[in-house]
This record gives C-alpha cells, structure tokens and sequence, in this order.
C-alpha cells in the first residue's frame, strides 16, 4: 500500500493493493474502529462540508476507509447522500491531481508516488481520447459528451465549442474538471451495493450518525423556494393543467396542493398560481390546500412518493433525473437535486417575480 | 382504403419484395423489430417487440407478411423481443436523425408541391451531413430516403453507441444551433493598450479553429466580402439594415472592415465598436442559415423505431432508399425510388381526390373516376388515400 494508493483510492491500483493485502472487511469493520472512524468522517464531511476531510496520516487506515465508507453509503442508501459523497471524493481528488500536475519538483512525491496526466487518462481510458495540443487539448466529441453532458453553465454546452473533425478544444483545466466528472462516475458506479449483514451488524452505529446528519441537513434546508421551471415532470403536467382549466381528478389535484405546500407555498399563493385558469373554483381549491395543511383536519399530509404517483397514472414526463438521480422515489427529491444543482444565482423565486409584476402593474 | 384495393396494395409489396435483394441492418438480431399489417379502417396497430427469431429470415418475413410498414429499433438489446424496455436490456444505439418536410421552416404547407418539399428537404440534409462529416468527424454514415416526406441518417461510429438521452440532445442543439450563445463563441482577451492607449484593450475574436464559431466567421467574411465589392453608397444602405446603425456608424464600420480586412480574416470582429455591435446579428442569421432542422425526439430516443432501408413504405408505395453519398446530389426521390416492380405497365383505379401526381420523372393529372394510369402512379395515388382500385 502505497500513499499515492491513499490519495487516490478509487485508482485499480489501489483495489489491487488492497486485494493483495487480503484484507478482510468484516474484521476491519469489527476490529478497526480507527479506519471505521476515519470511513464515517468521509461520508459526514462529504455531506455537510462537501469534502471528505482531511486524510489520516497513516496509509493504511486512509486507504481502507475508503471501501468502507463505500459500505457506509451502500447501507445509508439515500440518493442525495450517494450523490454528496461521489461528488465529494471526486473534487477532493481533483484537488490533489491538480496540485500534483503542477507543483515543481521540489514538491512532488517523487516519480513512482505522484499521479501524473498520462496515468489518470490511462485509468479511465481517456488516453486515445484526449490529445495534446500546443496549449491546450483536444477531446473526442463522444468522451467529452459522456463527461461534459451533466455539468452545468453554457460554456459546456457542445454548441457553443469550436467542434471540428469530432473533436472539442478545450482548456487544461477544462480537461480537469472533466477528468473529475469521470472520477465521479467511477465512484458513483455500484454504488449503493448489497452489503452482507454480518458486516452491515458491525456498522449500525455509524450509519445512524450518518442518517442523522442528513436529517439534520434537511432541517436546516428546508425547501422555501419557488421555481415552477425547477419542479419534476409530473407536478409540471399537473400544474399545466391546472392552469390550461383542464378538470383534474380528485387524487391528481391532491398531489399538486400538497407537492406546492412543502415546498413553501402559503394557501394563498397556491390559490394564485392556479389563478391563472379562469374557470377553477376558488374556495374549493381553499379548501383543498387547507385541508393538506392540516388547518381544518387533523392530519397533515405530504406529497406521494413516485409510486404513489404512479399507480394513480400521475408520473407523466418521466425523465433521466427520475430514473438516475432519485430513482424514482419522490417527486420532492426530484426537485430538490434540480434546486440543488443550479446555481443559486439563477434560481429566480416564482414569488419574488409576481412581487415585481405587482409592482408594474 | 378499401378492402379490394389493400389486397391489391398487399399482393404487389409481396411481389416486389420476392423480386428484391435485401441487405438488413447490421446487428439485426439484437434490434427490436416492428411492423403495420393492411387493415382495414383508418387505425394502424404496430406490431411491435418482435425479434428476428420471431419474425424469421428478414427477405423471407417480407415475402410472406408483405406488411404495410416495417420498423426496426436504433437501440441494441440482449432481449431484443422482451416487451418492456427496462426487460430488452438495453446495450447500444446508434444516432439516428430524422429530417420531415412537416417540421422543415423553409417548407410552406400547402404551397410546396411535393417535389418542393422534397427539395428543400434535401438541402436541409446537406446541411445537415455538413455538421455530421465535418464538425462530428462521423464515418459511418447511410443516408436513406424515407419513402414519404424526407430523409434519415443513420450514424453507426462506436464513439456514439453509448451515448445516453441527455448527451445525444446536446447533438441535436448542436446541429439546431439551439442554445448558442455570441458571448460563449467570442473569445475575449485583453491585450496591452496600444501606444497612446493607457488602459488595456479587448481583443473579441471568432475562432476560426471549427464549430459555431467557424460558421459564423465565414458568414461575417461573405458580409463584409459583399460589402467590399458594393459602391459606398449601397455597402452605407446594406449597412444600415441592421438595428441601431445609423449612417455614422455604418460609414464607419465599412472603413473598419476596408482597413482591417486581414484582421477580419483571423477572427478578430473588434477592429471597430460600430463592427463589432453589426457581427451580433449575424450570429442569429448564420444559425437561421445553416442549422439542420431535425425532429429532436428522434433522436433522443435510443429505443426509437425507424423505417427499415429497403422496405416499401405504405404511405405511398416508394421505396425506403438507401443513398450512396456521391449519389446525393443526383438523387431524385420521386425518380429513384420508385421500384421497378410497379413500372412498365399500366393499371385502372378509380379516383376519388383527383389533382397533379410528379412521379417517375413525369406529371400527371388524376382525374376523378375511373381511368388507366402507369402503375406507380396507381400506386401512389392508392398508398395516398386518393384513389381505389379500379375493375380489371
């Protein structure tokens, strides 16, 4: 086990040297409370901190926390906790790399220890892909959609890249962040597994603490925004409708009124984005939303799950966030990734906008 | 469509598939298969979820189907015949694009004849082959003409196999030109002030290297090459088309162009504010030139069933061509694809939505009723809905 192994852990070879070693993982999850520790504190930075804190000083405990927090996250088996912690390991790495590719010798690890260009192109079979020019590099136009697809900003955007001969120009630390994006999915890939009980048993604690600080993390982000543009395919569809004055069904009308109220929305605002269908009733709609607010029941109630939605025929639109992202668990995962991954800047709350039509008018 | 007619219809695609050779697609046996007997009444029901080891011997199922429409899938599957998608188990699939004289702008409904729209179909498909060959560096192309109102390309390269939905969209944009944005395609760099110039310039250049940004160089150097050729007085009027440019500004952005026209030529669109304010607009015009107008959900869709190349399409009893690329230019679908089994003979139908049929090189005038006509015409006017088949 190398220290280039334990900066970078999700590199073949490192599996390798953890194979080689023949390390067992249920007794390293029963007898090593050290690199189960430093596993936990992985995946809990990754979420709260979106880092994975700062590395153990010793290889070996830094190297196996690493497949452990693998185990971690397979038994947390939340989406939002998969993503933080991929894109986590990810941008740590990147940190590294970047740091290595161009710090001078004096600081370098020394050939055999640093991790240079040419062998993290190789690790993901990027070496045919990308090509070196004068300043920059060129990327083939299929490998550069596979990385490039999910990142966000119109500078990515193939359209707006000098494509010429199947092939996309870009910057070096361009060609960075796309090396992070394959790291990512590598890391990504598999993940959550099915992790035998006898090692799951030995793990319960941490799991807990784990899910705790995602519940706390939810609490303190509590969905207060508005951005119809944001919301899952389904709760567009029903509020298109709405809006065009089609009748929805009973349990549809439901799924709207309560997706909209946890999000944020007060009674009155719910009653005004419907508005805009001249022929929908008012007090009816009044009554319904306060009623999936629990001000005139005793039951509060919350969205449906994708399920839910599904077996009453109201998942319409599904798209790759659906299936790859939330897995189709709930329409309010759905939009809190989208909230998620856009910019904060460009989020544009629906409120703060009919403010400002109010205004003009 | 009547019943006597369909069988007519039906007995005439099988004897022209018992007379042609027929190449399938490769990897036909991991692709999904589907197909629209004759029926009567005016709804069509795909069979579809079929595999070849359902269907048989492709030439074999034709000769003995003899269906209305054949599809098979873009997508590779393990499953091929599994009857979700989620069961096919999907591998692969290929990028296919689909170009519909229904969503062609240059298209007008109902004043294109036929011919026309077919035309500008084909323009749109050079354009289209212009991004694919060039920009996409793609090798492994069929053109097909689609047997109706347009053309496919098929592109096989491995690069693209593995693509998913959200990565084959970014092609559509590309080729579209949806989503550019002029201040992504300027590359802005600030240069040293020139002498007597105490702050630092920016230099806003076009690469000149391929993409968007290429084409809307060349279109910004025929503009100014048009300008340069043209009298003072018509390069100021051209000039002041644009929005926002008055006779100041464009008298000064025509010297710009007369005294920096090698600049112009390397990409740098900065050699004047009133020039750079006039290069804007032509973006929107080089997209509006250039973009291949392609149906995106075609695209996008890796379990998309396509026409099959070398079927008839039922539709209008042509057939689904493949195109050899030298061949393009001369292809003329409404010639070409008319298969020789209904050539050389005559047949009666009995009109019921008379008008001009161009086929097979000629023109025609249906004429209500009952009358004799070459069969392709028949054919055609049958498969259209506008004609049934006349007494023998």
């Amino acid at each position: 086990m190398q220290p280039l192994h334990a900066r970078y852990p999700f590199l073949q070879s490192a599996r390798d040297a953890v194979e080689e070693a023949a390390v067992d993982l249920g007794e390293v999850v029963a007898t090593d409370e050290v690199v189960v520790e430093r596993a936990r504190e992985r995946v809990e930075w990754a979420i709260t901190d979106g880092s994975v804190g700062d590395p153990h000083r010793r290889t070996r405990v830094e190297l196996l926390s690493y497949p452990v927090a693998r185990v971690l996250v397979s038994l947390v088996d939340t989406p939002v906790c998969t993503r933080k912690y991929a894109q986590a390991e990810a941008e740590a790495a990147r940190e590294r790399f970047v740091e290595e590719f161009t710090a001078d010798d004096s600081f370098s690890y020394g050939d055999s220890e640093s991790l240079s260009l040419s062998a993290l192109l190789a690790e993901f079979d990027l070496t045919a892909a990308v090509h070196e020019t004068a300043d920059r590099y060129r990327i083939d136009v299929g490998t550069y959609l596979e990385l490039a697809a999910d990142q966000w900003g119109d500078e990515w955007r193939l359209v707006n890249r000098a494509l010429t001969d199947g092939e996309v120009p870009v910057t070096t630390e361009e060609l960075h962040t796309l090396l992070k994006q394959a790291i990512r999915h590598r890391i990504d890939d598999g993940l959550p597994f099915e992790v035998p009980d006898a090692i799951a048993d030995e793990l319960d604690a941490e799991v807990e603490s784990i899910q705790t600080t995602l519940s706390d993390l939810d609490l303190t982000r509590e969905i207060d925004t508005v951005v119809p543009d944001l919301f899952p395919p389904c709760m567009q569809h029903l509020l298109d409708a709405v809006q065009k004055g089609e009748h929805l069904e009973h349990h549809s009308r439901f799924a709207l009124a309560a997706f909209l109220t946890s999000i944020g929305m007060t009674t009155d605002e719910i009653v005004e984005l419907f508005q805009v269908n001249p022929g929908f009733g008012e007090e009816a709609t009044r009554y319904q939303v306060d009623h999936i607010r629990g001000d005139t029941s005793p039951t509060e109630y919350s969205t449906p799950s994708c399920a839910t939605m599904q077996s009453y025929g109201d998942c319409k639109g599904k798209d790759d966030i659906c299936e790859d992202e939330i897995n189709e668990s709930h329409p309010l995962n759905y939009y809190e990734y989208r909230l998620d991954e856009t910019d904060d800047e460009e989020v544009e709350d629906w409120r703060e906008n009919e403010d400002e039509d109010d205004s003009e008018a | 469509m009547e019943e006597r007619t369909q069988a007519y219809l039906r007995g005439r695609f099988g004897d022209h598939y018992r007379r042609s050779e027929f190449t399938p697609p490769p990897d036909a046996n991991e692709r999904e298969w589907g197909f629209i007997p004759w029926t009567d009444g005016p709804s069509e029901t795909m069979v579809r979820h079929r595999s070849l080891l359902d269907l048989g011997e492709l030439g074999e199922f034709l000769q003995r189907k003899r269906p209305k429409h054949v599809y098979f899938s873009a997508g590779r599957y393990r499953d091929p015949s599994a009857s979700s998608m989620s069961a096919k188990e999907w591998r692969s699939s290929d990028l296919v694009f689909d170009l519909d004289a229904d969503h062609l702008p240059a298209v007008e409904l109902g004043e294109d004849s036929y011919a026309q729209m077919l035309a500008k179909c084909k323009d749109a498909l050079l354009r289209l082959l212009d991004f694919l060959e060039n920009d996409f560096g793609f090798e492994d192309l069929t053109v097909v003409f689609s047997g109706g109102r347009g053309y496919h390309v098929h592109v096989r390269d491995s690069g693209i196999q593995q693509l998913e939905r959200d990565a084959r969209r970014e092609i559509v944009d590309y080729v579209r030109g949806i989503g550019l944005e002029f201040e992504q395609l300027v590359d802005e760099e600030t240069v040293a002030g020139t002498a007597g110039r105490s702050s630092p310039a920016q230099k806003r250049t076009l690469s000149t290297e391929g993409g968007w940004s290429r084409r809307a160089h060349r279109h910004v150097m025929s503009v100014v090459d048009d300008l340069l050729e043209r009298d003072e007085e018509t390069a100021i009027e051209r000039l002041r088309e644009y929005e926002g440019i008055g006779e100041g500004k464009a008298t000064a952005a025509l010297s710009a162009a007369r005294q920096n026209y090698d600049r112009l030529a390397a990409g740098n669109i900065d050699v004047h504010p009133a020039f750079f304010q006039i290069a804007k607009p032509l973006m929107t015009e080089v997209v509006a030139m250039d973009n291949a107008p392609i149906d995106e959900p075609v695209t996008t869709d890796t379990n998309r069933l396509i026409r099959l190349p070398g079927s008839l399409h039922g539709g209008s009893g042509l057939e689904v061509q493949r195109i050899e690329r030298d061949d393009i230019d001369e292809f003329d679908p409404l010639v070409d694809a008319v298969p020789e089994t209904f050539r050389g003979h005559d047949i009666t139908i009995e009109v019921t939505d008379g008008g001009p049929v161009e086929l097979g090189g000629d023109s025609f005038t249906l004429e209500p009723g009952i009358g004799t006509y070459p069969e392709h015409v028949g054919v055609f006017a049958m498969a259209r809905g506008r004609a049934e088949k006349g007494p023998e």
